[in-house]
């Protein structure tokens, strides 16, 4: 029984949300609530996360681990940004610049990381891959769509190279609705699953 | 018929095609229509880490839920149980990482749920191995290239909702000379993955993961379901392509 009744009330909850998803008009009240209480539970798991984050570093300081000075450095920083935006408020001038200054150039960076270890990879795919039908695919459709990206080709209005033009720049769209539409069709049976207690990943078999 | 109704039949069909396909499979039945080799790698690569005691990393995602991709988050939470077994904690080298509060919470629970299925705590080293190096995808990410160094690498698996900023993870786990497997991310992260792993899951594949592990009567009922409607999609999708083109529709 104590394992039913979690499960009861997690599989109508979810139903509930499922049916009020196209009975909208009749079923907006309990909606609402029911999806304030989800976003209140998930922000409570976000703060108990967070109070995870700060025991996981104060265990590897107070442990001597790899790497501790970096724990120091994080959780320095988080005492610092979530004091300063308790005292002076988020709409505080010196606050946002404290972290805007900070945040924006050291993501910059990680993505300017990113772009050269995207360029590098993609010129081993072919040793990751091999010469197969998909990995050559895959490197002259990127190839393809980058020099259309370029705008250099131009075609007559009305013309056969413009239909032509534009079918090649709508291929990528159709092969992304097509996974778009397996996923969605993948999520739709992960979410049945676990409201028709098939999956309990919380718990019991 | 308005789109709100085919989405109502759609989904209506595979409830009905679950239970049935429940009820219908027995215990031994195998579902054969798709390859398991990604699956039985990422297996063996784990079981191979264990015995050389070495780490191995099982990623959720950097967030936990998001607009385009809702249920990537859940179901990086529904793979756990078919994944870290409740012996897989006992040498300390099981780590399970997120990027959202909720996804580490969420985790944990189902680590220790399963662990309350008959397995002694003496047996583990008491390391929780449920981690979150950080709460945003940056941070989450500078947060766990360092994870990486903290006991070397034998397998990296990748689930649920994330970004090409996956590329940096594998890139350095490739360094390590660790296994990757990675399943799911956003369309970004899978054309990303696509350049440096080789054992990737792409599209609806990604959800057959707990069937291709776990052959349990309920995976298989779920694989066959997930199989009949995109066949039955894409056979729809055809004709109504054809109908439009000689103008019908």
């Amino acid at each position: 029984m104590k394992k039913i009744i979690p499960i009861m009330i997690g599989s109508a909850t979810g139903l509930t949300i499922l049916t009020g998803y196209f009975f909208q008009a009749r079923l907006a009240p309990v909606l609402g609530l029911l999806i304030h209480w989800g976003i209140a539970l998930v922000g409570l798991a976000g703060l108990i996360g967070i109070g995870y984050l700060v025991k996981t570093h104060l265990t590897r300081i107070m442990r001597k681990q790899k790497g501790a000075f970096y724990s120091v450095v994080v959780l320095v920083a988080f005492l610092f940004t979530v004091g300063a935006g308790l005292i002076l408020s988020m709409e505080n001038r010196f606050y946002r610049d404290w972290v805007l200054n900070i945040q924006i150039p050291v993501e910059t960076s990680l993505l300017a990381i990113l772009a050269v270890v995207l360029l590098s990879v993609s010129l081993y795919v072919i040793r990751t891959r091999g010469w197969t039908p998909m990995s050559v695919g895959f490197l002259v459709s990127a190839l393809i769509s980058l020099i259309f990206n370029l705008r250099y080709l131009q075609t007559q209005p009305d013309s056969i190279g413009e239909e032509a033009l534009h079918f090649i720049q709508r291929l990528p769209l159709v092969g992304m609705r097509g996974i778009l539409i397996g996923m969605a069709l993948g999520g739709l049976i992960v979410g049945l699953r676990v409201l028709l207690a098939f999956d309990r990943p919380y718990g019991g078999d | 018929m308005t789109w709100a109704q085919v989405g109502w039949v759609i989904i209506i069909l595979a409830a009905v095609l679950l239970v049935v396909f429940r009820f219908i499979i027995k215990d031994r039945f195998n579902h054969r229509v798709r390859k398991k080799g990604t699956a039985e790698e990422l297996n063996h690569q784990r079981l191979r880490g264990i015995e050389r005691g070495l780490a191995r990393h099982v990623i959720l995602g950097d967030r936990f839920w998001s607009r385009v991709f809702p249920g990537l988050g859940l179901h990086a939470l529904t793979v756990l149980p078919s994944l870290v077994k409740p012996d897989d904690r006992a040498d300390g080298g099981q780590v399970i990482s997120g990027g959202s509060g909720a996804l580490v919470v969420f985790a944990q629970q189902i680590v220790q749920g399963g662990y309350q299925g008959g397995f002694s705590e003496a047996l583990t080293s008491g390391d929780n191995p449920v981690a979150l190096p950080g709460v945003t995808p940056l941070s989450y990410l500078a947060g766990l290239l360092l994870e990486f160094n903290m006991r070397p690498l034998g397998s990296l698996a990748l689930f649920g909702n994330y970004g090409s900023t996956a590329v940096l993870w594998t890139e350095a786990a490739h360094l390590t000379g660790a296994h990757i497997f990675a399943g799911a991310g956003s369309l970004t992260a899978q054309a990303a993955l696509y350049l440096n792993v080789h054992d990737l899951l792409i599209g609806e594949e990604i959800f057959l993961l707990p069937g291709l592990i776990d052959s349990t009567p309920q995976n298989q009922a779920g694989l066959i379901t997930e199989d009949f409607l995109r066949v039955s999609l894409i056979v729809f999708l055809v004709i109504a392509a054809i109908l439009k083109m000689v103008g019908v529709l």
